[in-house]
């Protein structure tokens, strides 16, 4: 292929990206496809279906992938079938196309080098031959029937054999990759493209004939064009998957809505508008100064106030557009939460499949925008609590019905804004967390001892223990005890909340409340020495004057006594060196949480609260326990925001704090 | 290592070198313009507890942080509290953008190829590494200095490394 024309390497990130997205794509049609077995084929589903397959022939085969092509082509004629219905619609079909819908994945991965080729691909070949030849034979006959079909064969044709138009083809297709990753909307095919392109296009509906050819359906539901069923929201961005560390090598993009763009373009020219009229300004009082003489002669205020008035002006409507730009770029970091629930339908009916157990996962917010680091981090968690509901939660089919439920156990997945946060819910309708086998499970884990008096609540944060499980036996979806600690982890790492609620029998609602976005957050201003610290307001419980008097020792460390609970604290102003004099009669402390224990930090002075932007200082100074980044406030000067976890923990490591021991959890 | 003088000679390339001249106590510096970025009036520097012992702090250069190096503390010369004239050459050393406090900065020389010679084995206390030459101009010695050499190889090494650092958080 033509390398030396294009950046390969940059189109292969084009491929990779949109191949993920229609990998995503044929499995929430597959979905719907196997929901439908019993219903009756929508023909929606399976063009949308047969489209993305088609797309990923198309662009895989110009880039020279022969195995994802044929794998594709495979997959497409067996899609074909069944849009042709020359195929009944049946379990096992669907069933085959997961299957090769999961070999594709791997083969696209191991195309573009993030993973190892997966196995087995010929034999799923070979089966998959057997199993559409019968159909096939007949087929052959009517092949010729209709238009747009027929530039599909066409086009699989032509894509088998390297010929120049090949050369033409994939021009064809950077350029509409291109413009579709600067966020237009694809352009038609140059003249360039061999016609077999056009119907690929995404988003257009098939060609008018086509639609006249499927079943009967209702008048009202055949006129509006037909469209991809699980299309992603047009913000979307390329779909990470979780947990792989290649990616983070391969720079990362955003995908943009162009409205958003646009209202961006929009505050920076009134910006352009600003700087001439505040230039303006400048230069009139420039002239001023200058003509002294003159100026000396008039009323120095008849030309000094409009002025001033003006320079008011200026600075509101800075200070305004500022403001909306800082909220419209913050917008443009948003995406969809959605990007990671798409992939959930399909590992829920996995495991549900896997354990025998009929699962129905209904899921809700999907829109809720969310800052796009957060979107990344969030879907492993979600993946550990869904197979958790699934396999721990939701009961086998006839003990269900022996309750009186529904056979088919239901999961929601929920998403919706409250305030500042996220909250995203998980809960299932099943059996809830057994207290008695937690319990018994933590005695046995020696987490707890049998006569402890722990409430209910106490016992189901057990779960939270790293190594913690109930199941009896480990089995390949979960129970291996790595769990709901790492979801606790990981939430807390994103400055989440984590929680659990269960009530025996009839079922468990976990619920995650996690910041809009990383990049500001609420903070109390704190004055160590002579510099500003902030602190994440998320973790701080509250502050307070305390006399010295008050203070005890132990083993040579500061502790208070608050409510009856030890408090350690730590002198900030110790713990960095920063040199300064204790305050002989009182200490200003202000007391955070951290994993359910408290620890005092003895500060100055506060100064307030006020919502900062968090630059991350790791890639200007090199990482450094107890600070987690910088904030420029209101004056233009830095103020370092504290990192309480690692703060506390350095402290602890390195003997600066009283080791209290807590009693409960 | 023999060459080393030489390659350095050599950096200082053309008919004229263009130098920032900058002061530091009594001593006159300067250092090629390709490497200046921009001058900055002195700002308020952030203290950084625990930072590498090299960086002073960090200052806000338009939203942006960048580490701060104060030349007389590399030269072990006495501090000083900033005056109006003290002032910020931002530069790159690595691929990072870094900040170094001066007394003084004074102008834009262009000094004649042949007027530069090599730098004598010990300059009031400053190592030859840093030092590219000595250039003359009428009466005024100007010590060329290479701004990236300042910092250690070692301490340079941190510094690449914090970049790589948080590129495989």
């Amino acid at each position: 292929m033509s390398d030396e024309l294009f950046n390969r390497e940059e189109f292969i990130s084009y491929f990779r990206d949109e191949a993920e997205e229609l990998l995503q794509q044929i499995d929430g049609d597959l979905l719907k496809l196997e929901e439908s077995v019993s219903a009756g084929l929508d023909p929606e589903i399976i063009n949308s279906l047969f489209r993305a397959l088609h797309t990923v022939k198309g662009s895989s085969g110009m880039l020279g992938f022969t195995d994802v092509q044929s794998l594709a082509h495979k997959l497409e004629n067996l899609a074909d079938l069944l849009r042709k219905e020359r195929m009944p619609l049946s379990e096992s079909s669907v069933d085959i196309l997961f299957t090769g819908r999961d070999l594709l994945t791997g083969l696209v991965q191991a195309a573009i080098g993030e993973e190892v080729a997966p196995t087995g691909v010929d034999e799923y070949i070979r089966k998959l031959d057997q199993f559409t030849s019968i159909y096939e034979e007949t087929s052959h006959v009517i092949e010729g029937r209709t238009g747009p079909e027929l530039h599909f064969e066409e086009a699989a044709a032509h894509e088998e054999q390297a010929s120049p138009s090949d050369v033409a083809a994939f021009e064809a297709e950077v350029e509409r990759l291109l413009a579709q990753a600067q966020g237009k909307k694809p352009d038609e095919p140059s003249a360039a493209a061999p016609p077999a392109f056009a119907p690929v296009e995404p988003a257009p509906a098939p060609p008018e004939p086509f639609i006249q050819d499927l079943p009967a359906q209702p008048v009202g539901a055949v006129t509006p064009p037909i469209q991809p069923v699980t299309k992603p929201a047009p913000a979307g961005a390329p779909k990470q998957p979780n947990g792989d560390q290649k990616r983070s090598s391969i720079h990362q993009t955003i995908r943009v809505d162009i409205e958003r763009l646009d209202a961006l373009l929009n505050l920076v020219g009134e910006l352009v508008i600003n700087r001439t009229r505040i230039s303006d300004i400048a230069n009139t009082l420039e002239r001023l100064m200058s003509d002294k003489v003159n100026a000396a002669g008039g009323s120095s205020q008849a030309i000094i106030a409009p002025l001033a008035k003006d320079l008011a002006d200026s600075a509101a409507l800075l200070a305004r557009t500022t403001n909306e730009i800082q909220e419209s770029i913050m917008k443009v970091r948003m995406v969809p939460i959605g990007q990671v629930f798409d992939r959930f339908p399909r590992l829920v009916r996995d495991v549900a499949k896997a354990r025998g157990k009929e699962v129905q996962l209904v899921i809700s917010g999907a829109e809720t925008d969310l800052d796009k680091t957060i979107v990344d981090e969030v879907g492993e968690p979600l993946m550990h609590l869904l197979r958790n509901n699934v396999d721990h939660g939701i009961e086998p089919p006839d003990e269900r019905e022996r309750m009186g439920k529904p056979r088919a156990g239901t999961i929601t997945l929920n998403a919706y804004h409250e305030g500042n946060q996220i909250i995203i819910e998980v809960a299932d309708d099943g059996a809830g967390i057994n207290i008695e086998k937690v319990r018994a499970r933590g005695i046995k884990q020696g987490l707890i001892s049998a006569d402890d008096r722990l409430s209910d609540r106490e016992i189901v944060d057990l779960i939270f223990t790293p190594g913690f499980s109930t199941a009896e036996v480990v089995s390949d979806v979960s129970g291996r005890g790595v769990g709901m600690d790492v979801v606790k982890r990981n939430i807390t790492r994103l400055k989440g909340v984590f929680d659990v609620e269960s009530i025996t029998g009839q079922g468990t609602r976990f619920t995650i409340k996690l910041p809009l976005t990383l990049a500001i957050i609420q903070a109390l201003l704190v004055r160590v020495v002579d510099e500003l610290y902030a602190i994440p307001l998320d973790s701080v419980i509250e502050s307070q004057r305390v006399e010295m008097v008050d203070l005890r020792t132990v083993h040579g460390n500061e502790v208070i006594t608050l409510r009856g609970q030890v408090v350690p604290l730590v002198r900030i102003s110790e713990f960095f060196e920063l040199g300064g004099e204790r305050d002989p009669d009182k200490v200003m402390i202000v007391i955070v949480g951290l994993q359910g224990r408290q620890v005092g930090l003895v500060v100055d002075s506060f100064e307030g609260e006020q919502e900062i932007v968090i630059k991350p200082l790791s890639d200007v100074v090199g990482r450094i326990p107890g600070i987690s980044g910088a904030t420029i406030l209101g004056n233009g000067s830095i103020s370092l925001i504290i990192d309480v976890h690692s703060l506390v923990n350095e402290a602890r490591v390195s003997g600066k704090i009283a080791r209290v021991e807590f009693s409960g959890v | 290592m023999a060459d080393v003088k030489e390659d350095k000679k050599q950096q200082l390339s053309g008919e004229v070198v263009q130098v920032v001249s900058f002061k530091l106590g009594s001593e006159e510096y300067g250092v090629d313009i390709s490497q200046v970025q921009e001058i900055i009036r002195m700002v308020e520097i952030t203290h950084v507890p625990r930072a590498p012992r090299f960086m002073e702090g960090v200052i806000n250069l338009r939203g942006q942080l960048i580490p701060i190096i104060d030349l007389r503390t590399r030269f072990g010369m006495p501090r000083i509290d900033a005056t109006k004239s003290t002032r910020i050459i931002v530069t790159e050393i690595g691929n990072k953008r870094v900040g170094i406090v001066v007394d003084s900065v004074s102008e834009v020389l262009n000094i004649p190829i042949e007027n530069v010679e090599d730098a004598p084995e010990m300059i009031a206390g400053v190592g030859t590494e840093y030092i590219q030459g000595v250039g003359k101009m009428n009466e005024r010695l100007i010590i060329m200095l290479d701004l990236t050499m300042v910092i250690s190889g070692e301490e340079k090494q941190q510094l690449e490394q914090i970049g790589e650092q948080t590129a495989a958080v």
